[in-house]
């Protein structure tokens, strides 16, 4: 840039233009750069004439072919929506109907162990189905595996082998159990269904108009503890001489089998220790060693489900030690409490017992926050005076929503509050803490030791339209 | 725009005739310089002549010279000032320049027809298109870009000659972004002038800040805030105002800057802790406890960003805030 910057001069269009089609030398670069850095007006139209980025794409796209691409279009489009939508179906149906080849695998190593009254195969036929639900579409696909393979695997635990579901709670298992169960059984076709299936469908047989339109599930769902009753007595046997095949098929999947646990070390007074050592050591000795962080945070994740010894160690507090019983896919929460002293305490929990110092979350959702637990979270009292409605927190900063939608951020663990300036239009809802999926994470000094959520996780809020917020400190939001 | 009228000295173009603009529309002044002798090879002219297709509007191959020792002259050849460019780097230069557009541009503003059926053609739809999307709405796109098309159109005169704001043109640039960037400083000229109520009301009040921190470590922060700025680099301090004053996304501003935003990221990065251990040294020469120069720039390190931000936007005489004038 030739032209010399001063004050009340700026540089005219084909300055600018220069400069951000990048034409510029690298003198007029810095000029420029100084001048944009001062100049508010300029910067904004620096950053307003840049084209958007669709724009940007259409006019890069070559215009070589372009009369194709305008006739294919009408069908391209339809078309690729199509296929999209084949393979969510498909994507979805995998993990909730199981692939086809895992039943029949399990089926091949097997022997048909017990005879059950009803379970006998009849051929079925489409005039003779329910209307179709996406239940119904799981069973559909299970029925039409071989009929010995949908027998044989659906004499265990569904949810294990045959269709080859996350495992579940007993509750969340026989919910996904009985709609199956119906459609055979309001079918009239009942392909060999296992014990647990048979009974279910004995059962349920019995109500009138049991086609799953989407009206009777609810239905279905009430009925469920006396059929599962009834389904867990029945196979039991038959659940003793499938272990091993079972073990088999748990084994493939081994994330399913992994687990962790995490927590936040405190004196007696609430106030958090940093460095402390925690030990986490299983039955056969094998330790796993982590070290608490400023905030007094600690985490082990992939370890195999069982037994542990969590030992905590700080110099100054007594040792404390807790039995933890850690079960595959749950992240178990613990709030070790240690005491000034010198004599190790020790305090046996079960993760999945429901202590009340335990709680047990999925391991896929990674970092949880502690305000999540009801029995363990202080009474938090916001400035408005209203009840609050949910707190999330994440080292000393909490962040609360009373009832009328207020926001309130701390920064010393709800010692003092601040209210946020709302940025959004409406109430808000609901916030959050969840994990980050950054590009536009704002840098953070290297220096920072507590504070901010930690690098991948952020506070998300939704307001009652539905916009989604997000800020990495709780102060400032920007909508996603 | 209430800029004040200056002329921009060039030195280094001997015989210079200064062309003003008008201080109204919001366009920077530039010297138009006509050089005293050819230093445009006629063969290299012609054939410069020919890839533009100037004869197709109506450019004469004189005429056609004659803009590119303009724009040559004018720009020092894309070398710094005081630098003389040989021959090679002025051909260099020329023929780096996008003719085909240059053309089009002064042909246009000559009047020529075929030049307007080309430019209208090529350029009509995107700039009411940028337009439209500059300001978010179609209507106000739409007057946007008429205006402007009928001032390039010529619609102006000066000194009794019909006057085109494509003679400002130089070819450095692509006439499509340059015609973006017409449009983008106009928009800027008109929420200026319709939002600066609402602008100012949407800053938040200095009190804020005061509430935090004492009077006395209020004003040992901003000159300390003053002195640490004027030690950044442009680029850091471009990158701090676009990312905490105007909160442009680090994407935003890496398409700005051309480079990856990870990049933008970690200069920025880098200039926040530059800026903060810069400003707690000069707190500490002052006369702070490392306690209360902490204290000053907020108990959470990230409050100095806060801080930053307020204090910039408040101070009346700091760099970045004092040239809000035009775009």
């Amino acid at each position: 840039m030739n032209r010399n910057f001063q004050p009340g001069i700026h540089p005219d269009a084909d300055q600018l233009s220069v400069f951000v089609e990048g034409a510029a030398t690298a003198r007029e670069q810095e000029r420029m750069l100084a001048h944009l850095a001062e100049c508010v007006g300029c910067r904004k139209a620096a950053f307003l004439m840049q084209p958007h980025e669709e724009t940007q794409r259409a006019t890069a796209t070559p215009a070589k072919g372009w009369m194709w691409r305008r006739l294919l279009l009408p069908v391209g489009l339809p078309a690729a929506a199509l296929a999209c939508g084949l393979i969510a179906v498909l994507i979805y149906i995998r993990p909730h109907g199981g692939t086809p080849g895992t039943p029949q695998q399990i089926a091949s190593v097997r022997q048909p162990e017990i005879e059950r009254p009803g379970t006998t195969v009849a051929p079925t036929t489409k005039s003779e189905r329910a209307p179709s639900t996406n239940s119904e579409q799981v069973a559909r696909y299970s029925f039409a595996q071989n009929a010995t393979a949908t027998n044989l695997s659906r004499q265990e635990n569904p949810i294990a082998s045959g269709l080859n579901l996350p495992v579940l709670k007993n509750e969340q298992a026989t919910a996904n159990v009985a709609p199956q169960t119906t459609v055979a059984a309001s079918s009239g076709s009942a392909p060999t269904a296992d014990a647990a299936r048979a009974q279910s469908a004995i059962s349920s047989a019995r109500i009138p108009d049991l086609r799953l339109n989407g009206r009777n599930v609810a239905n279905l769902q009430q009925l469920q503890p006396a059929d599962t009753k009834g389904a867990a007595s029945q196979n039991r046997l038959a659940r003793k001489k499938e272990l091993p095949g079972l073990e088999i098929e748990r084994a493939r999947t081994k994330d399913e089998t992994l687990a962790g646990v995490s927590g936040r070390i405190r004196d007696r007074s609430g106030a958090i220790i940093a460095g402390v050592t925690v030990t986490l050591r299983d039955a056969a000795g094998k330790t796993r060693q982590t070290t608490a962080g400023a905030d007094g945070s600690f985490r082990l994740t992939e370890l195999p489900a069982g037994q542990y010894e969590l030992t905590a160690t700080a110099s100054g507090f007594r040792t404390s030690k807790q039995l933890v019983e850690l079960k595959p896919r749950q992240l178990a929460v613990l709030q070790p409490v240690l005491d000034m002293g010198a004599v190790s305490e020790t305090v046996d929990v079960d993760a999945a017992s429901g202590a009340t110092s335990v709680e047990t979350e999925s391991a896929s959702l990674g970092g949880q926050v502690v305000a999540g637990m009801p029995s363990m979270r202080p009474v938090i009292a916001v400035p408005s005076g209203l009840p609050v409605a949910k707190t999330v927190s994440h080292g000393k900063r909490f962040l609360s929503l009373d009832d009328a939608g207020n926001l309130f951020l701390s920064r010393n663990e709800g010692k003092k509050w601040k209210k946020i300036k709302p940025q959004w239009v409406g109430k808000a809802v609901r916030i959050e803490l969840t994990p980050a999926f950054i590009t536009e994470a704002p840098p953070k000094p290297k220096n920072e030791t507590s504070g901010a959520a930690s690098e991948g996780e952020v506070f998300l809020l939704t307001t009652d339209a539905g916009a989604v917020w997000t800020s990495k400190d709780g102060a400032h939001w920007r909508q996603q | 725009m209430e800029i004040p009228p200056a002329n921009v000295t060039q030195t280094e173009s001997p015989g210079a005739e200064n062309r003003t603009a008008s201080v109204a529309e919001g366009i920077a002044l530039r010297r138009v310089l006509e050089p005293k002798s050819r230093l445009l090879p006629e063969m290299l002219g012609e054939e410069l002549w020919r890839v533009a297709g100037a004869e197709q509007v109506d450019l004469s191959k004189a005429e056609f010279a004659e803009a590119l020792e303009t724009i040559g002259a004018s720009d020092n050849y894309g070398l710094d000032p005081g630098k003389r460019a040989n021959e090679r780097q002025r051909e260099m230069f020329w023929r780096a320049l996008h003719l085909e557009e240059l053309a089009i541009a002064r042909g246009c503003a000559q009047g020529s027809e075929a030049a307007w059926r080309r430019f209208l053609a090529q350029y009509r739809e995107q700039l009411t298109r940028a337009a439209v999307e500059m300001t978010g709405s179609a209507a106000l796109g739409e007057e946007l870009a008429s205006a402007l098309y009928s001032e390039l159109f010529g619609l102006t005169e000066r000194e009794g000659r019909r006057w085109s704001p494509l003679l400002r043109y130089s070819g450095r640039g692509s006439l499509m972004g340059w015609l973006r960037a017409i449009l983008a400083q106009r928009r800027v000229n008109q929420y200026r002038k319709i939002g600066r109520e609402t602008e100012l009301g949407e800053i938040e009040p200095a009190a804020a800040v005061s509430e935090q921190i004492e009077p006395q470590q209020l004003e040992d922060l901003r000159v300390a805030l003053k002195m640490t700025l004027s030690e950044a680099s442009a680029e850091e301090r471009f990158l701090l105002s676009a990312y905490y004053l105007d909160q442009h996304t680090l994407h935003e501003m890496s398409r700005v800057l051309r480079v990856h935003e990870a990049t933008i990221s970690r200069k920025l990065k880098r200039a926040t802790e530059r800026l903060r251990k810069q400003l707690l040294r000069t707190l500490r020469a002052r006369g702070l406890s490392r306690r209360a120069a902490e204290e000053a720039l907020g108990t959470d390190p990230r409050d100095v960003d806060i801080n930053v931000r307020r204090l910039l936007q408040k101070s009346e005489g700091d760099p970045i805030s004092s040239q809000e004038g035009e775009g």
